[in-house]
């Protein structure tokens, strides 16, 4: 299945990192952005499947993000990534509705299969 | 420095404040080892993210390495605190380390107006982001090296973003290179002279020229006279992860008033199709492109060239490979002829190895504006360009910017008139190492005949596919997959289609040159000076190019084609995890290992591993005289009420001694330390024997009583008859003093077993000094095998355990108790070497009685 994600971080070298597994090992189209406000717009204008923020980021903070595009998609899983140290802030996230949380730095594996666990909740939760 | 070396230094002063004293030196111990163990587990965790596919941002960088410098500034401290100073000479080792690290993980600082404009003596590596690697890097080499560099200034990354921003080119470009498609060679060019367009037609924003007008005033002022400038690229990324030679443009001898048109050049030259596709194949594209540049005053070079701090292809690090050609530069990097060639020894002395002076017919020099080339006289065009003297001051600046940088190096150099050598640029370089290709069978050979055989090689491996022949520029667009690229010259701007060569051959150039350090960043098999290839080759003939032996067959040999060398990982290529391995290069390597050889000082730890290891091995030799120093001072003991004799007193640093029994005297049972407690079972061996004479012969006897006439008596007599423990729970420094012979252990148990370790020392004794050196063997020969690495000296016993489970070093510590009780006036009854075996085997057997003795009559029960 081909997913369209979203990728908001103000590293630009993690979104590199990231946007290289998923071509290298998803058919997934990735969308990757140092700008909060930007990855609303892509939600928006792609039809997102899946946004993946960063949770601490100049411009908005990941919760607010997340309020933001659950206005736009309610069935629009969010992961969070979060900086060793802020796991609670990312729990926090998670009470507001974020998919899961996963702690910097992180293996390969792992975000590929929380991806793939979002996305099959969206597949499962999506209205017909 | 020998293991009995450790142990052999001056005495430490009588220490005042008596058990504060000792409390406080034990605390500095633990936390020492507490920081050691947190320093060494972030280390491993650095070392495994590397390894494996993480996922990481520059702050998972900065916090770790913050981190662990922390660490190991902590465990500086602590060791000057156990040393009472003894070693702030590691401090500056430290400083200088974490300055290293520090350049590399340094954030631009936040909050502080990002120049545009910088002179060249306010740059370093922290302006990394500013400024691009070339430029951050030579300006280390002046403001910290201080070795010889051009003056100049630079436009940083921001004054860049200011013309595309005032230019409204900012969006145009980002959508221009959002869909290149790098294989089709046609809409590159085309998208290349487009974006190159919109950049040489842009304006300079008029508070930029002020700015360069003011820094060029300055330069006049410093120089003193008007110089020409030589313009050179520093990509955001160039000589950071990749090297990007030759790929971004140089303008040289620059008048001021051609300023900035030559500096639009540079800037349009990150559009060339070349370095579309080296960005595209480095995955630099999708980010931001960025450019500075350095502007420094022209060096009308009489001679220029490159120096490899390793040999590029050869594997071998213990030489300098130095490339040098009269006039400018370009003419050692474009390959357009073949410059002289030297090799250097690094080491014991810097000295030439081997030089090969070639006939260089042509220079470039400087003209009214620009460059051109000229002939060179024919009495200078087979001199060396190089003077002796000239190559062995290049020799010790190159040895300086290896040891700086850490790496091998890729330095490019001129010389001027006067013979002043001023340093161009300095970067990392990319080394290969050979692969064995099999000597092809007599029958195969005459199936392939051998076009080629001469050459040089610019990167080693085997590749095979048809020839295309590049003769212009032009020619780079109809460049076919798994094509082998056969050209004229080594230029760089062939590099637009290394992604798709399967391999190279090139008629002249070194291996030293730009497109020759492409072809070994692209790992493709590549020869280059073989000199004829363009007219031994045919377009479309199927080649074999062997770059390990040396050769091209014609046609195809499957036999000697090896599996492409694995690649690593993707992840592993980018250029974050570049730089957490340019961090780890000062963090993690460990040089410093064997602490019996000479170099285990301060000055010989090149990274934190390396001073970890030192300070560890420091800190319990420390410990290790701590009960000498309990001897001198005035401090609150117990006495443990025992019948075994040894008059043992016990200092209690905390939880060695239970609560309860703070009396003058304590029972075994009060012992609550575990390494003594583990001792204690070894000497309280219902099997081992501490009172009476044991048998002795008339010799031993003799031996004993010629010692006691001869021999010094032991100093602080009545004191030496005690036997002194310093403890803690997990902490034991116990030593003591029977007759004529002195032991010492120092250990900590506990259950962190990286903190685990155990000490011995034992010396003396009654006898002479052939029985006392026997009993040494057989105490070195039972711990040896007990695992312990040994070390005799004469009669003195040095042995040691390091990182044990606890467990297993409680046994250790009971058999050492055993054997101490053992070894006991052993040296009055060693009359010859085979006694030495028969007592090591009664030992390790368990007959600690020594029933049936050589020599003797069987002891009787000397409880």
């Amino acid at each position: 299945m081909s997913a369209t994600i979203v990728i908001v971080d103000d590293e630009p070298d993690l979104l590199d990192l990231l946007k290289l597994i998923l071509t290298e090992k998803t058919d997934h189209q990735v969308i990757t952005t140092t700008n909060p406000q930007e990855a609303v717009e892509w939600c928006r204008e792609y039809h997102a499947d899946l946004l993946i923020s960063d949770l601490r980021m100049p411009e908005m903070e990941g919760i607010e993000l997340l309020k933001i595009v659950k206005e736009i998609d309610p069935y629009l899983p969010l992961i969070i990534i979060t900086a060793y140290g802020s796991v609670s802030s990312a729990v926090e996230a998670m009470r507001h509705g974020a998919f899961d949380y996963i702690t910097k730095p992180f293996r390969k594996e792992h975000i590929l299969m929380t991806i793939a666990k979002a996305l099959r909740w969206r597949q499962d939760h999506l209205p017909t | 420095m020998k293991l009995l070396n450790l142990f052999r230094r001056k005495k430490p002063s009588a220490p005042a404040g008596g058990e504060e004293f000792f409390k406080k030196k034990y605390q500095s111990f633990k936390n020492l080892l507490e920081a050691n163990n947190a320093a060494l587990e972030v280390m491993s965790h650095m070392e495994a993210t590397l390894e494996g596919d993480y996922v990481f941002d520059p702050q998972f960088i900065r916090a770790s390495t913050e981190s662990i410098l922390e660490k190991v500034q902590t465990i500086v401290q602590e060791l000057n605190t156990l040393g009472d100073n003894r070693y702030a000479e590691l401090v500056k080792v430290y400083q200088n380390i974490a300055a290293k690290i520090q350049n590399e993980t340094a954030a631009a600082p936040s909050g502080v107006p990002i120049s545009r404009v910088l002179p060249l003596s306010q740059v370093d590596r922290r302006l990394l982001l500013q400024v691009g690697g070339k430029i951050a890097n030579l300006g280390e080499i002046k403001n910290r090296l201080q070795l010889p560099t051009p003056e100049g200034f630079v436009l940083t990354n921001e004054a860049y973003r200011l013309v595309l921003a005032e230019n409204r080119l900012t969006e145009p470009l980002a959508s221009f290179l959002k869909d290149l498609d790098i294989n089709n060679m046609e809409q590159l060019t085309e998208k290349s002279r487009i974006l190159r367009e919109m950049l040489l037609q842009a304006k300079i924003p008029s508070s930029l020229v002020e700015e360069v007008n003011q820094q060029y005033d300055h330069l006049i002022t410093a120089l003193a006279y008007k110089p020409y400038l030589a313009l050179r690229s520093s990509g955001l990324y160039e000589d950071l992860e990749s090297s990007f030679a030759g790929q971004f443009l140089t303008v040289l001898n620059v008048p001021f008033d051609r300023f900035f048109p030559s500096y639009l050049e540079v800037l349009a030259s990150q559009f060339t199709p070349t370095a579309l596709v080296y960005l595209s194949q480095k995955r630099l594209l999708q980010r931001q492109l960025a450019m500075s540049v350095g502007c420094l005053a022209m060096v009308p070079a009489r001679s220029s060239g490159v120096i490899f701090t390793a040999e590029p292809t050869g594997g071998r690090d213990d030489v300098l490979v130095i490339d040098a050609a009269w006039g400018l530069g370009p003419a050692v990097v474009d390959g357009s002829l073949t410059p002289d060639h030297f090799v250097l020894s690094k080491k014991p002395a810097l000295d030439l190895l081997e030089q090969q002076i070639s006939r260089k017919t042509k220079r470039w020099i400087a003209a009214d504006k620009g460059i051109k080339e000229e002939a060179v006289p024919l009495e200078e065009d087979s001199q060396p360009a190089l003077t002796s003297e000239e190559l062995l001051t290049l020799g010790r600046y190159a040895l300086q910017l290896e040891e700086y940088f850490g790496s091998p190096q890729d330095i490019e150099f001129s010389v001027d008139q006067q013979g002043q050598i001023l340093l161009l640029q300095s970067r990392p370089l990319t080394l290969l190492r050979p692969h064995a290709t099999g000597v092809l069978p007599p029958h195969l050979e005459e199936r392939h005949p051998v076009l080629l055989d001469h050459g040089t090689v610019a990167c080693f491996g085997v590749a095979a596919g048809p020839v295309f022949l590049v003769d212009h520029e032009a020619d780079l667009s109809r460049f076919p997959d798994g094509a082998i690229l056969v050209a004229r010259h080594t230029t760089a701007r062939y590099g637009a289609v290394l992604h798709k060569a399967a391999g190279m051959v090139i008629d002249i150039g070194s291996a030293t040159s730009h497109l020759a350090i492409l072809a070994r960043e692209f790992k493709i098999p590549a020869l280059v000076d073989t000199g004829k290839a363009t007219q031994v080759l045919r377009p479309g003939q199927e080649i074999t190019v062997d770059a390990n032996q040396i050769k091209v067959y014609e046609g195809r040999l499957e036999e000697i084609l090896q599996a492409p060398v694995a690649k690593t990982s993707l992840l592993a290529e980018t250029p974050i995890y570049a730089r957490l391995r340019r961090v780890l290069r000062w963090i993690t390597p460990l040089r410093l290992t064997d602490p019996q050889l000479a170099n285990f000082t301060p000055a010989a730890c090149q990274t934190l591993h390396d001073i970890t290891r030192f300070a560890h091995q420091m800190a319990v030799t420390e410990m290790f005289e701590l009960g000498e120093q309990a001897r001198q001072g005035e401090v609150h003991m117990v006495q443990l009420q025992t019948n075994i004799p040894l008059n043992l007193y016990i200092i209690d640093l905390g939880g060695g001694i239970r609560t309860d029994h703070r009396g003058r005297f304590v029972s075994p049972e009060d012992i609550t330390s575990i390494p003594l407690r583990a001792l204690w079972r070894g000497i309280s061996h219902p099997e081992i024997s501490w009172a009476g004479p044991i048998p002795i012969d008339v010799r031993g006897l003799y031996s004993v009583v010629s010692r006691s006439l001869t021999a010094a008596a032991p100093q602080h007599a009545d004191f030496w008859a005690r036997t002194l423990a310093i403890v803690s729970e997990n902490y034991l420094n116990y030593s003591s003093r029977l007759g004529y012979h002195f032991a010492t252990i120092d250990a900590l148990v506990s259950d962190v077993r990286n903190d685990n370790y155990l000490n011995f020392r034992f010396k003396g004794g009654a006898a002479d000094e052939s029985r006392r050196g026997r009993r040494a063997r057989f105490l070195g020969e039972v711990l040896t095998r007990l695992d312990l690495e040994v070390e005799i000296t004469g009669d003195l016993v040095v042995a040691r355990l390091w990182k044990y489970p606890r467990p297993l070093l409680e046994e250790k510590l009971d058999l050492l108790g055993r054997l101490m009780g053992c070894a006991r006036q052993r040296d009055m009854v060693m009359a010859d070497e085979t006694t030495v075996e028969w007592y090591i085997q009664a030992f390790l057997e368990g007959n600690y009685r020594f029933a049936g003795e050589p020599g003797s009559v069987t002891p009787p029960d000397q409880d």
